[in-house]
C-alpha cells in the first residue's frame, strides 16, 4: 500500500446473502492510471466499485479512496469522485440543461463546451425519457466529467453506443488520462480495455485472477497466433520447409487446408517463407492472439481448475458416487 | 440551505409541475369532486351536516384530500419510481448528501400541498363561498401537521415500496377508502355504525374532524389533534430512520 495510491483495496469482502460477490480482493490504483476491471457477469466488478464509491457497504476489507475511508466518509469522497454508473437513471422529465445545472458545483468546468463535445448541444431542452441510449450514456459521462473529478469511476462505458459515439468517448478517456486524472473503468468490451487501459484487472468469482498491461496479459495468456492458408498445387517442400520455420509449433493439414500455430514472431517467419517460396496464397489468413482471445484462455483456465474432479467411474454410472 | 440542496429541491419542485399524476391527483381531483360533491346536498344547513351549510362542509373537508393524495399517491409512487430506476443511486454518487433527497420531498410535499390548498380554494370561493373559521389558530395547526404527518408517510412508504407499481396499487388501495371514509364522501352523521367504527380511527379522518370541527364552529377535536400532531412525530421519525438522515 502506499500513501500516494488513489485507490487502494485490501482483503474486500461482500455477500448478498449467502452469495459472496467479492471475496478477499486486492486492488491498488495509481494516480494517473486508467485501470480496468474486466470479467465476465457476476464477476464482482460493479459492486467492487460501489464499494469503492461508498455506495455499499462492504461486510470485511480496508478500503481507501482518495484519502477517504468510503464506508464512514462517503458524503466527504463522492464529490471528488466522478461516475457514470450501470442500471442508474435521472428524472424522466428533467432536461438535460437542467441536468448539468443541477450536478454543477463551483469548481465544475463549463457544461455546455461538455455537450458540445459529447454531440448533445443540441439535446439541451430534450427531456431525459427523450434521449436515445447513446444519449443517456453520453450524458451520463459529461455529468460524470463536469466537477473536474479525481477519480473517474465508469461502469459499461460504451453500453448501446455506435461506433462512432464509442471512439469520441475513448478519446474523452484519453484526454483525461493526458490531463492526470485517474480512470476505473468497469468493461466487457476488451477492445475497450485494450484501446484504454494501461492495466487490465482480471476478475472471476470475486477474486482477481490476474492482472498487468494488455501486451502482458496476452503474452502470458494467448500467445499462440495462426497462420492458415490453402496449400499451392506441388507445395509439399513447402510445407517441409514451414515445419522447420522458427517459431512454428504445430503444423495441421486438411485436405490442402493449412494451419500453422506458434507464437507470434512465427507470422514473421512464415510470411518471409512464403514470399520466398513464391505466390503468396490469395486466402491467406492470420489471427493474432488479442486481449479477448487472452482473458477468454485465463478464464477457461481458472474455470477448470476450479471444477471439481469427478471420478472416471462415477462418470460411467452416470455420475452417482 | 446548501447551494446544492437548495438546487434539488427547486428541480423536485419544477419535476413536480411536469408530473400527471401529481397534476391529476393533487390539483384536478379534489378540486373536481369538492365542486360535483359539494352542489350535490345543496347549500341550504342540513341535520345530516351538523346543521351547516353542505358546500361549506365540503370545503372545509377537502383541503385533508389534498393532502392525503400528496402523502398518500404522489410522493410514494415518486420516490419508489426513483429507487427502482436508480435516480436515488445516481444523486448519492454524485455526492448528494443521503438525507438531502428525503428533505427535498418534505419540503416539496409540503409546498405541493400549500399551492393545491390555495387552489382549491381560490375554485371554490366564487362558486360556494369560503366558510368563516371559527377557531382559526386550531385551524393553523392542523393542517402543517396533517400535512407533516402524511409527507412523512408518503417518504416512509416510497422507501419501502419495491416498485412505482406497487408504489400506485399501495397509496391508491389506502387512499380512496380513506378519500370516502374520512373527507370527500358521505357525512359521518348518514354512516351506519359498522362504517363510522371503521372510519373513525383512519388517520385521514382525525385530520379532517382536526380541521374542520374547529373551522365550522362545531367543537374544538382536540383529542384528533393530538392524534395528528402524534402520528406526524411518529411518522417523521420513522421516515427519517427508514431514510437514513
Amino acid at each position: 500500500m502506499s500513501e500516494q495510491d488513489v485507490v487502494t483495496v485490501r482483503g474486500l469482502r461482500k455477500a448478498y446473502g449467502k452469495r459472496i460477490v467479492v471475496d478477499g480482493l486486492d486492488l491498488d490504483v495509481r494516480p494517473g492510471e486508467i485501470v480496468g476491471l474486466a470479467g465476465a457477469n457476476g464477476a464482482g466488478k460493479t459492486t467492487t466499485v460501489e464499494c469503492i464509491q461508498g455506495l455499499r457497504k462492504p461486510d470485511a476489507g480496508l478500503l481507501r479512496v482518495l484519502g477517504f475511508d468510503p464506508a464512514t466518509q462517503g458524503a466527504q469522497l463522492r464529490p471528488l469522485i466522478g461516475s457514470q454508473l450501470q442500471d442508474s437513471a435521472l428524472p424522466d422529465r428533467l432536461r438535460v440543461a437542467e441536468a448539468i445545472d443541477l450536478f454543477t458545483t463551483p469548481k465544475a468546468r463549463d457544461g455546455g463546451e461538455l455537450l458540445e463535445q459529447f454531440g448533445l448541444a443540441g439535446r439541451r431542452r430534450s427531456a431525459f425519457s427523450s434521449l436515445s441510449g447513446g444519449e443517456r450514456q453520453r450524458l451520463f459521462l459529461v455529468l460524470a466529467l463536469l466537477n473536474r473529478p479525481r477519480l473517474v469511476i465508469l461502469d459499461e462505458l460504451t453500453q448501446g453506443l455506435d461506433p462512432a459515439a464509442r471512439r469520441n468517448v475513448w478519446a474523452a478517456v484519453r484526454q483525461l488520462h493526458e490531463g492526470g486524472t485517474t480512470v476505473l473503468l468497469v468493461t466487457h468490451e476488451m477492445d475497450e480495455a485494450e484501446e484504454l487501459c494501461g492495466r487490465i484487472i482480471a476478475m472471476r468469482e470475486g477474486r482477481i485472477l490476474d492482472s498487468g498491461t494488455p501486451a502482458e496479459l496476452i503474452d502470458r495468456h494467448a500467445r499462440r497466433a495462426t497462420v492458415r492458408f490453402t496449400l499451392p498445387e506441388a507445395g509439399g517442400s513447402l510445407l517441409e520447409q514451414l515445419r522447420r520455420t522458427e517459431g512454428v509449433q504445430d503444423v495441421e493439414l486438411s485436405g490442402t487446408r493449412v494451419t500453422l500455430a506458434g507464437d507470434r514472431r512465427m507470422i514473421a517467419h512464415v510470411g518471409a517463407a512464403l514470399v520466398g517460396w513464391g505466390p503468396v496464397p490469395p486466402d491467406l489468413g492470420v489471427h493474432v492472439p488479442d486481449l479477448e482471445d487472452a482473458l477468454l484462455r485465463l478464464l477457461e483456465n481458472d474455470q477448470a481448475a476450479a471444477a471439481p474432479v469427478i471420478p472416471a467411474q462415477a462418470e460411467l454410472v452416470g455420475g452417482r458416487q | 440551505m446548501s447551494t446544492t440542496f437548495g438546487k434539488l429541491v427547486k428541480t423536485e419542485l419544477k419535476l413536480m409541475t411536469r408530473d400527471p399524476l401529481v397534476l391529476t391527483f393533487v390539483f384536478a381531483f379534489p378540486v373536481v369532486t369538492m365542486l360535483i360533491i359539494g352542489g350535490a346536498f345543496g347549500t341550504k344547513p342540513n341535520p345530516g351536516f351538523d346543521h351547516t351549510n353542505p358546500a361549506h362542509w365540503y370545503v372545509a373537508s377537502y383541503l385533508t384530500v389534498v393532502i392525503a393524495a400528496t402523502g398518500l399517491v404522489m410522493l410514494p409512487v415518486h420516490l419508489a419510481s426513483y429507487r427502482e430506476r436508480g435516480v436515488l443511486r445516481r444523486f448519492t454518487a454524485a455526492g448528494f448528501p443521503r438525507w438531502s433527497f428525503a428533505i427535498a420531498q418534505l419540503i416539496v410535499g409540503l409546498l405541493t400541498t400549500a399551492v393545491a390548498c390555495a387552489l382549491l380554494l381560490l375554485v371554490a370561493w366564487p362558486v360556494y363561498g369560503i366558510p368563516a373559521v371559527h377557531d382559526a389558530w386550531r385551524v393553523a395547526v392542523a393542517l402543517p401537521l396533517g400535512a407533516v404527518a402524511f409527507v412523512s408517510i408518503g417518504v416512509l412508504l416510497g422507501s419501502l415500496l419495491p416498485s412505482a407499481r406497487s408504489a400506485q396499487a399501495v397509496g391508491l388501495l389506502l387512499f380512496f377508502p380513506s378519500f370516502l371514509l374520512g373527507a370527500g364522501g358521505p357525512p359521518p352523521n348518514v354512516m351506519g355504525s359498522i362504517v363510522k367504527k371503521v372510519a373513525d380511527p383512519l388517520p385521514l379522518t382525525l385530520l379532517t374532524n382536526a380541521v374542520r370541527e374547529p373551522w365550522l364552529g362545531l367543537g374544538t377535536a382536540t383529542s384528533s389533534l393530538i392524534a395528528i400532531a402524534a402520528l406526524a412525530v411518529v411518522a417523521t421519525v420513522v421516515a427519517a430512520r427508514r431514510t437514513a438522515l
